[in-house]
C-alpha cells in the first residue's frame, strides 16, 4: 500500500555511486595535480565538513542549537594531539581521541542542559565556546604544540616522503566519507526519524514512546563526537596545535554556515566548511582585510558572517536555504507517502479499514437487493 | 581575614557588571523569550560611545570630530548617559525591526542576534581597531580614594560603581512594581495575550523591555570600563559570567539574576584568590563547571522550585 520511497529507487542509487565514483576520481586528480598548499586547505575543508555535518544533525534533525561547535573540533584538536606526544598513540588512530573527547563534552555540556528548555544548550556551548580558547592558552601554554610524529605513505601507495601533503588528504578524506556514511545511515532509520520527531512533536513522541531526552542527549554526544573527530582529523595536516586557533568567533561562524546552508542532508554541510576555509584566503587574495572604514566593513568576514545570519534568520525562518529546495521537494512527496512508520501503519490500516468498509456497503446493497426483489415477488 | 575582606571588597565592581549584564540578558528573555546574545557586544558599542563623547575631538578616534557640533569632550558621566540613551535608542531599533519579525521562531531570533553579535563586533574593529583605549570612571581613582576597613582597602570607584547599579536597579524595581508602565510590563511578560486582549500594547512594552535591557547594559560597560579599558572583546568575558548568573535566576528572575552577578564574581575571586592552581584567567573555567554543577543539582538555579515549573 505504501508508495515507493524514490530516494532509495534504483536509479537514484545507481546516481549516487555515479556521483561517488566521479567525486574520487576528481579528489585523486586534485590531490595529485593541486599544489600542496591547496591539497592541505582541501584536507581542513574535508575534516571540518564533518564537525558541520555534527552541527546540521544538531540544528536541523534534533532543533537544538549549539554555539561551540569550534571549542569541541579545538577539544579534538587537544586530545588527537596529546593521546600521540603524552600516549604514544599511532598517529594513524590518533583522530579517535579526539572523537572520544569531543562525545565527552558534549554529553558533559548536555546533562545538564537538556533538562531545561533549550536556550540552555545555547547558553552553555556559548560559554563553552568563550572560555575554551582561555583554557588552552592556560593548559600549552602561548606557544603552538608540534605533534610528535609524521604520516608516511605505505609503500603500496607509492606516495613519496615529498608528497606527504597526499597521504594526509587521503587519510582524512577516507575517515571522513566512513564516518558520514555510518552517521546518514543512522539518520536514515529509526533513529533519525527518531529525532525528526522529537524536534517536531515531541510531547507526541513521548506518547509513542521515544525517550527524547536521552535522544537528544545521544544526539548532542553523537554531534560533539562528530567535532572532536573533526579536530583530531585536523592535526593530520596541521600538525601543531594553538589556542589561536579555536576563537569563540569560529563556533559562531560554524553555527552561522550551518544555519545557512544546512539542509536535511550531511552532505549539504560541505558548502559551510568550504565557506569557511576559503572565504579569508579569498578576502586575503583580493587584499580586502586591510581596509579600514565603511568601505572595510563590508569587506570585512565579520560582516559577510552576519549578513549571512541575518538572511537566513529573515529569508528561511532559520531552516536554512538548502531547506527551500527541501521543503519544494517534500511538497511533492508529502502527497505520495507518510514519511513516519508509525504514521505509515495507521494510514494503511485506515486504507485496509475503508476497503472492508466498502465491501460491507456492497454486501449491504446486495442484500436490500435481494430483500427488495424478495418484497417485489411477495 | 583581612584577606578575605578584601578579597570580598575585590568582587564588588565585577559583581555590579556580572549582575547588570544578567539583569539584562533575563529582562529581554522573560519578556520575549528570546537569549539576547548580543547583549555583550552591545553594551561594548555603548562603551565605544562613551569613549567618543568624552574624548572629544581626535584624529585618533573615529567619529570624535562629529561631537564636535555638541561642544568639546563631554564630562564622563554625561558621556556615559549620553551612549545609554543611545544604547536604549538601537535597543528599541533592534527589537522593532530585527527580532519583532521573527520572534514566533526561537532559532531564527538566536540567529539574528547572533549576526548582531558579529555585525557590532566587525564595525568596532574596523572603525576603531582592536587595540586597548582607556575611559576612565566616573569616580575618584587615586591611590587615595580608599577607606581602610578591617585592614582591606575599599575603593571609592568599586563603592560608586556597586551603588549606582543598585540604584538604578532598584529604581527599575520600583519602576516595574508602581507604575503602570512596569505594570503593563509585569502583564505582558505573564501573559502576552491577556495582555493584549485588556488593552495594553503589547509591542511597544517589548519595545521598552529592550531599550531598558541595553541601557543597563551600556551604563554597566560605561562604569566597568574604568577597571577593564576598553577594546572590542571587553565584553566577552562579562558575557560569560553574565549568562552564567541570568541562568542562576532561572534566565526569568531578574533580581535573582542580579543576586547571581555578585554570587558568581564572590566565587571568581575566592578561587583566584585561595586556590594556588587557579589564577585569574581560568577562574572563568571553574566559574563554567559551577554552572554546569548548579545546573545537574538544582536545574532551576536560584528560583523556588515551584516557581520555575509554573514559568515553563
Amino acid at each position: 500500500m505504501r508508495a515507493k520511497d524514490p530516494t532509495t529507487s534504483t536509479p537514484v542509487r545507481i546516481a549516487w555511486i555515479v556521483v561517488s565514483a566521479a567525486l574520487t576520481v576528481v579528489a585523486v586528480r586534485v590531490a595529485y595535480g593541486a599544489t600542496p598548499k591547496i591539497v592541505t586547505d582541501l584536507s581542513n575543508t574535508v575534516a571540518l565538513s564533518l564537525a558541520f555535518a555534527g552541527l546540521v544533525l544538531l540544528t536541523h534533525y534534533l532543533g537544538l542549537l549549539s554555539l561551540g561547535q569550534g571549542a569541541l573540533v579545538g577539544v579534538g584538536a587537544y586530545a588527537a594531539l596529546h593521546a600521540v606526544n603524552d600516549f604514544g598513540v599511532p598517529v594513524m588512530w590518533m583522530p579517535l581521541a579526539g572523537l572520544l573527547a569531543g562525545t565527552l563534552i558534549g554529553a558533559v555540556v548536555a546533562i545538564p542542559s537538556l533538562r531545561l528548555p533549550k536556550a540552555y544548550l545555547a547558553l552553555l556551548t556559548l560559554s563553552l565556546a568563550v572560555a575554551y580558547p582561555i583554557i588552552l592558552k592556560q593548559v600549552d601554554g602561548n606557544l603552538p604544540v608540534t605533534l610528535d610524529g609524521s604520516f608516511v605513505a605505505p609503500s603500496w601507495t607509492g606516495i613519496t616522503e615529498e608528497d606527504e601533503h597526499i597521504w594526509e588528504f587521503f587519510l582524512v578524506a577516507s575517515y571522513v566519507a566512513i564516518t558520514l556514511f555510518l552517521v546518514q545511515g543512522l539518520l536514515k532509520g529509526p533513529v533519525g526519524r527518531a529525532f525528526i520527531a522529537s524536534r517536531d512533536e515531541p510531547e507526541a513522541a513521548r506518547a509513542f514512546g521515544v525517550p527524547v531526552y536521552r535522544l537528544r542527549l545521544y544526539g548532542v554526544a553523537l554531534s560533539g563526537g562528530m567535532a572532536g573527530l573533526a579536530g583530531g582529523l585536523l592535526m593530520i595536516p596541521t600538525n601543531f596545535n594553538d589556542f589561536t586557533h579555536y576563537p569563540e568567533e569560529l563556533s559562531i561562524k560554524m553555527f552561522a554556515l550551518a544555519m545557512a546552508f544546512g539542509g536535511s542532508r550531511l552532505i549539504s554541510a560541505i558548502p559551510g566548511a568550504v565557506v569557511l576555509i576559503f572565504l579569508p584566503v579569498w578576502l586575503i587574495d583580493r587584499n580586502w582585510v586591510v581596509e579600514y572604514g565603511w568601505v572595510g566593513l563590508f569587506k570585512s568576514e565579520g560582516f559577510i558572517y552576519a549578513a549571512l545570519l541575518l538572511a537566513t534568520a529573515y529569508l528561511t525562518r532559520g531552516k536554512g536555504f538548502m531547506h527551500l529546495l527541501d521543503s519544494r521537494k517534500h511538497r511533492k512527496l508529502a502527497i505520495s507517502r507518510p514519511v513516519n512508520r508509525r504514521v505509515s501503519i495507521v494510514v494503511e490500516k485506515m486504507v485496509t479499514l475503508e476497503d472492508r468498509l466498502t465491501e460491507v456497503e456492497a454486501l449491504v446493497e446486495n442484500r436490500s437487493d435481494l430483500r427488495s426483489s424478495t418484497e417485489a415477488t411477495d | 581575614m583581612s584577606l578575605f575582606l578584601q578579597r570580598t571588597f575585590d568582587s564588588l565592581a565585577n559583581g555590579s557588571a556580572y549582575a547588570a549584564l544578567a539583569v539584562a540578558i533575563s529582562m529581554v528573555f522573560r519578556s520575549t523569550g528570546v537569549l539576547n546574545l548580543a547583549q555583550g557586544q552591545l553594551a561594548m558599542f555603548s562603551t565605544y560611545v562613551a569613549l567618543v563623547l568624552a574624548t572629544g575631538p581626535s584624529p585618533y578616534l573615529k567619529f570624535s570630530s562629529n561631537t564636535d557640533v555638541l561642544g568639546a569632550a563631554w564630562p564622563i558621566w554625561a558621556a556615559i548617559l549620553g551612549a545609554v540613551v543611545i544604547s536604549m535608542v538601537i535597543g528599541a531599533f533592534t527589537e522593532r525591526v530585527i527580532i519583532r519579525p521573527i520572534s514566533n521562531d526561537p532559532v531564527a531570533a538566536v540567529g539574528a542576534t547572533l549576526g548582531l553579535y558579529l555585525l557590532i563586533g566587525a564595525f568596532v574593529r574596523k572603525q576603531w581597531g582592536g587595540r586597548t583605549m582607556f575611559l576612565g570612571s566616573p569616580f575618584p581613582q587615586t591611590v587615595d580614594d580608599r577607606w581602610d576597613i578591617g585592614g582591606a582597602r575599599l575603593w571609592h570607584d568599586s563603592v560608586g560603581i556597586t551603588l549606582t547599579m543598585i540604584g538604578v536597579l532598584g529604581l527599575l524595581a520600583v519602576l516595574q512594581s508602581r507604575t503602570k508602565a512596569g505594570l503593563a510590563f509585569r502583564a505582558v511578560t505573564s501573559n502576552q495575550t491577556g495582555s493584549l486582549m485588556v488593552g495594553i500594547r503589547v509591542s511597544r512594552v517589548l519595545m521598552l523591555g529592550w531599550a531598558l535591557a541595553a541601557g543597563i547594559g551600556a551604563l554597566a560597560g560605561g562604569l566597568i570600563a574604568g577597571e577593564i579599558n576598553v577594546r572590542p572583546d571587553m565584553m566577552g568575558r562579562l558575557l560569560v559570567f553574565g549568562l552564567a548568573a541570568a541562568t542562576l535566576g532561572g534566565l526569568r528572575s531578574p533580581a535573582l539574576a542580579f543576586v547571581g552577578g555578585y554570587l558568581f564574581a564572590f566565587l571568581e575571586t575566592m578561587l583566584g584568590g585561595y586556590v594556588s592552581f587557579i589564577d585569574s584567567q581560568v577562574t572563568l573555567v571553574w566559574a563554567l563547571l559551577v554552572l554546569i554543577i548548579v545546573l545537574f543539582v538544582r536545574p532551576s538555579g536560584l528560583l523556588p522550585r515551584t516557581e520555575a515549573w509554573l514559568q515553563r
